[in-house]
């Protein structure tokens, strides 16, 4: 019996109201240097499988490594759904959605399951000799390069039954310089996407940035902590949207809550007229593209903000049921280990109409924040740390700066975003997005310039 | 010897196999939402060729021709190492396996749950609780070509909690976990009790000047200082060069109030085990005696670059990852005060239970920034409410050197990993919204 025969007779056999099953086939490989050693070299394949029950409104769920296991584990998810079911008094339904029976091919470039490990070891090897070389004080480096090529198939009762080859392809460049005890610093470069091996060729320069701005840190200034008249660049302004916003409008921390729900009503105004905020599940050659999510619905270009009003959540079929909501196609889990949820694709604030000198312009006293090292929300309260920044002092961009955290209310800091750039653009980086534990998830994250006031800085 | 190791053909090899099996309860908004059962296995194989490492893993625990050519192919191109193989040590075994745990059954955890959410929802009917509960089973047998041949097995349930509190314009969230590798010493009752005391607090929002402030750390805010700390002992780290630590042995680098020790073989502890993801005996490791740097945790391959050897602190977080350092169970001094007694005697600070963005920024410097996700005004040794959109920032090392004010005496165990009491210090820059 072939692997989609084994899926229908297996599904056939279930007698919950829904019954999805998704099985993932995947080979990686990952080169990782670290100062002047090769610290990991590998070649890994796996095979694993997730049942998904809907009986009587409850879950069950059960993920297995042997496939062979599967009729058997299809009747455990069963039983724990009927056990929810009688337990809950709040009964689970799923939105309807249009059957879908498609293979989606990927289309790469250069497969890079076709490159050598010689090839990808030389490669990563000579980015790592320039974040090494490139100054005395950097004392050591990480050069790490992963591939990872996914087939997924989800067959569900309903009758979809979807194949999704999904590439992956990152490279993470990082310099630690140091200058005594406690002045170390790092410069990094940090690239992901959808694509082939060409993605992480001729990346000398972003080494060499890396280091570079490694080394440059060791003599920048912290920041001053205090409010600030802040312009973020794309990479950031990216990292906040999704962060802070991007974040709040994902339909499964609201569906429960009336509370929450209110705050997220749709129509209302969460920016100035030039804000428009999107989520969008294909855009060629990026990081967070799915062509169908994890319960087989299609992807959408989601306008969350439009014209400053909230237009719409991100859903799954479930949350999209329980709020009169059409899916979005936003249901997505990392691997076969679990259970997708609500989560974002290519997220990015629309370009507007400012040049970057525009934006200098009468600011007294500021700060240009530059790339994110991270970022975490609760919810309305929001913190990320720029990579590096400088000042701006009467319209004019002055000496490198260290240490800028930003942080804040998200309501209010989207309110404060008076100037929007006309330079946008997208950033897919090494690592991904994190949530109910499911890390990293490929993402994608860009913004145009955007300039916001009265932001709170915490420096030293 | 097993069939992936005898195809080796006389090379030398370590293979790492691993079963999980772990069953998660999850409530949301106070209502049983799912059941899920894993079952997972994989095999990870290292091998040395020629001086050359290679490593591969699959979930294929039959395919031996295939994981071992997938590694035998990367250690053609791999690093040429010193590394040999850890011979079969006897050492007495720990405690790491509660057959009470493994017999809890479905329902059993689903009551756990609903008795905590019940507790709970008897506070307040404002709160919105999301919970979790899970128990988890591992078998781990690692087998080496220098004649390491070990099993055991483990247990862990996790318990964790998140409450929202939502108003126009204020979400309060309030978060608390506990795990055990014993059912009995699973902390629900603290839980509910901390998490009471915090809702109790946080119903009046008071604003913060911005100036230097004595601060409070809880045991589950004590992350903050100490996580650079967690960076700047691995052994990695300090070969590497990029900890501030290096060379630093025997010196006086914290207060004297302040000893650190890791420990692997801690019976019961979640992070203990007979033996480390590379076969070597657990061990209590000193870091830091009255103040002064003893030592660092080490892997084998980090032990045999810094010309020691290794801790028995070689961790790979599931069957995928090589092994690398990790702290097992670190513990820090204890204190003669509880924390009351602690913020009595502040005339204005913070208590701190947790900070956003923890681990972002420069930490191996020791440098943190972090907005506050949970914290609350001290005022004439009294706590008057919560504080929002308010920063803190300082250096980690700096602090803990000159600037400790007091350990408690409420040692407990956080993230699974961390035995911490609550830590005071002075001196932490805070940025609030007074001018």
């Amino acid at each position: 019996m072939n692997e989609k025969e084994l899926l229908l007779q297996a599904i056939a056999g279930s007698e919950a109201d829904y019954t999805e099953i998704r099985i993932d086939h995947e080979v990686r490989n990952q080169v990782q240097f670290q100062k002047d050693k090769l610290e990991n070299l590998e070649s890994s394949s796996e095979l694993g499988g997730i049942v998904r029950c809907l009986k009587e409104g409850g879950w069950g769920i059960a993920v297995l490594n042997d496939i062979s296991q599967l009729r058997q584990k299809i009747q455990e998810a069963e039983r724990m759904a009927s056990l929810v079911g009688q337990h809950s008094s709040e009964a689970a339904a799923l939105a309807e959605v249009p059957v879908v029976q498609q293979t989606v091919h990927a289309e790469l470039e250069r497969d890079f399951r076709d490159v050598s490990l010689r090839e990808k070891k030389e490669l990563i090897a000579s980015y790592n000799r320039i974040l090494l070389s490139h100054d005395k004080r950097v004392v050591s480096t990480s050069a790490r390069y992963t591939d990872s090529f996914r087939e997924v198939t989800l067959a569900t009762s309903e009758g979809t039954f979807i194949v999704q080859q999904v590439p992956d392809i990152t490279l993470l460049l990082v310099a630690v310089a140091s200058a005594g005890k406690t002045n170390i610093e790092q410069g990094f470069e940090t690239l992901g996407s959808a694509a082939g091996f060409e993605f992480v060729l001729g990346r000398e320069e972003q080494a060499t940035n890396a280091a570079k701005r490694a080394v440059d840190l060791l003599s920048a200034r912290s920041v001053d902590g205090g409010k600030y008249t802040v312009i973020l660049d794309p990479g950031l302004a990216g990292v906040f949207i999704h962060e802070a916003f991007g974040h709040g409008c994902e339909a499964d921390s609201l569906f429960k809550n009336e509370r929450m729900a209110k705050i997220m009503t749709l129509g209302k105004r969460f920016g100035n007229n030039e804000l428009n905020v999107i989520d969008d599940g294909y855009v060629p050659g990026l990081r967070g593209n799915i062509p169908y999510d994890d319960e087989g619905v299609a992807r959408a270009k989601t306008y969350l903000i439009k014209n400053g009003i909230l237009t719409s959540l991100l859903h799954s079929r479930e949350t999209a049921k329980k709020m009169g909501a059409i899916p979005t196609g936003n249901a997505r889990a990392i691997s076969y280990e679990y259970e997708p949820i609500v989560r974002m694709t290519n997220t990015y604030i629309d370009a507007g109409v400012c040049g970057f000198d525009e934006m200098l312009a009468g600011i007294d006293k500021g700060i240009y924040a530059i790339k994110a090292y991270g970022g975490q929300t609760m919810f309305e309260q929001f913190t990320f740390s720029a990579a590096y920044a400088y000042e701006i002092v009467n319209g004019e961009l002055g000496e490198m700066l260290k240490d800028v955290v930003l942080t804040g209310n998200v309501f209010e800091t989207l309110r404060d975003i008076d100037m929007i750039g006309d330079d946008k653009e997208l950033y897919g980086g090494s690592g991904g997005c994190g949530k109910g534990g499911q890390s990293p998830l490929p993402v994608t994250d860009g913004s145009p310039h955007v300039r916001i006031t009265n932001v709170t800085i915490g420096g030293k | 010897m097993n069939s992936f190791l005898a195809e080796l053909k006389g090379r030398q090899g370590e293979l790492y196999h691993l079963q999980t099996r772990t069953l998660p309860v999850k409530f949301r908004s106070g209502k049983l939402e799912s059941i899920k059962s894993e079952e997972l296995e994989g095999l990870a194989l290292r091998v040395i060729d020629d001086g050359r490492v290679g490593f591969a893993t699959t979930t294929n625990v039959k395919d031996t021709r295939g994981l071992v050519g997938a590694a035998l192919a990367t250690a053609t191109f791999g690093e040429k190492v010193s590394l040999a193989f850890p011979a079969q040590e006897d050492h007495p075994s720990v405690d790491t396996y509660d057959p009470a745990i493994v017999e809890l059954s479905e329902t059993d955890l689903v009551e756990l749950g609903q008795d905590l959410l019940t507790r709970l929802e008897r506070v307040s009917s404002e709160v919105d609780i999301n919970l979790s509960i899970n128990k988890v089973v591992e078998t781990v047998k690692l087998t080496n070509t220098s004649g390491v041949d070990v099993e055991e097995e483990r247990t862990r349930i996790l318990l964790s909690v998140d409450i929202k509190k939502a108003r126009e314009g204020d979400i309060f969230l309030l978060s608390e976990q506990s795990q055990a590798s014993y059912l009995g010493e699973l902390q629900v009752d603290r839980i509910a009790n901390s998490l009471i005391q915090q809702l109790h607090w946080g119903e009046r929002i008071v604003p913060t000047a911005s100036k230097s402030l004595p601060v409070v750390f809880s045991p589950a805010g004590a992350i903050c200082l100490l996580l650079p700390l967690i960076v700047g002992f691995n052994g990695k780290s300090v070969f590497m060069g990029t900890s501030p630590l290096k060379g630093r042995i025997g010196e006086t680098a914290f207060s004297t109030d302040l000893s650190i020790t890791d420990d692997g073989a801690i019976p019961h502890a979640v992070r203990s085990s007979s033996f480390d993801d590379e076969g070597i005996p657990t061990t209590h490791t000193p870091l830091v005696s009255s103040g002064v740097i003893e030592g660092f945790v080490y892997d084998l391959r980090a032990a045999s670059l810094a010309g020691v050897e290794s801790t028995g602190n070689g961790s790979r977080g599931g069957f995928r990852n090589p092994p690398r350092i990790e702290m097992s169970n670190v513990t820090i001094s204890s204190g003669t005060h509880s924390q009351e007694e602690i913020v009595a005697k502040i005339d204005e600070g913070l208590l701190v239970e947790s900070v956003l963005g923890l681990g972002q920024g420069n930490i191996i410097s020791g440098q943190f920034s972090n907005n506050v996700a949970v914290a609350f005004k001290i005022e004439r040794g009294k706590i008057v409410g919560r504080v929002k959109n308010t920063m803190i920032a300082g250096n980690a090392y700096a602090l803990l050197k000159d600037s400790l004010i007091g350990l408690g005496n409420d040692r407990r165990c956080i993230h699974g990993m961390l035995d911490t009491p609550t830590i005071a210090v002075g001196g932490v820059n805070v940025i609030g919204q007074l001018k």
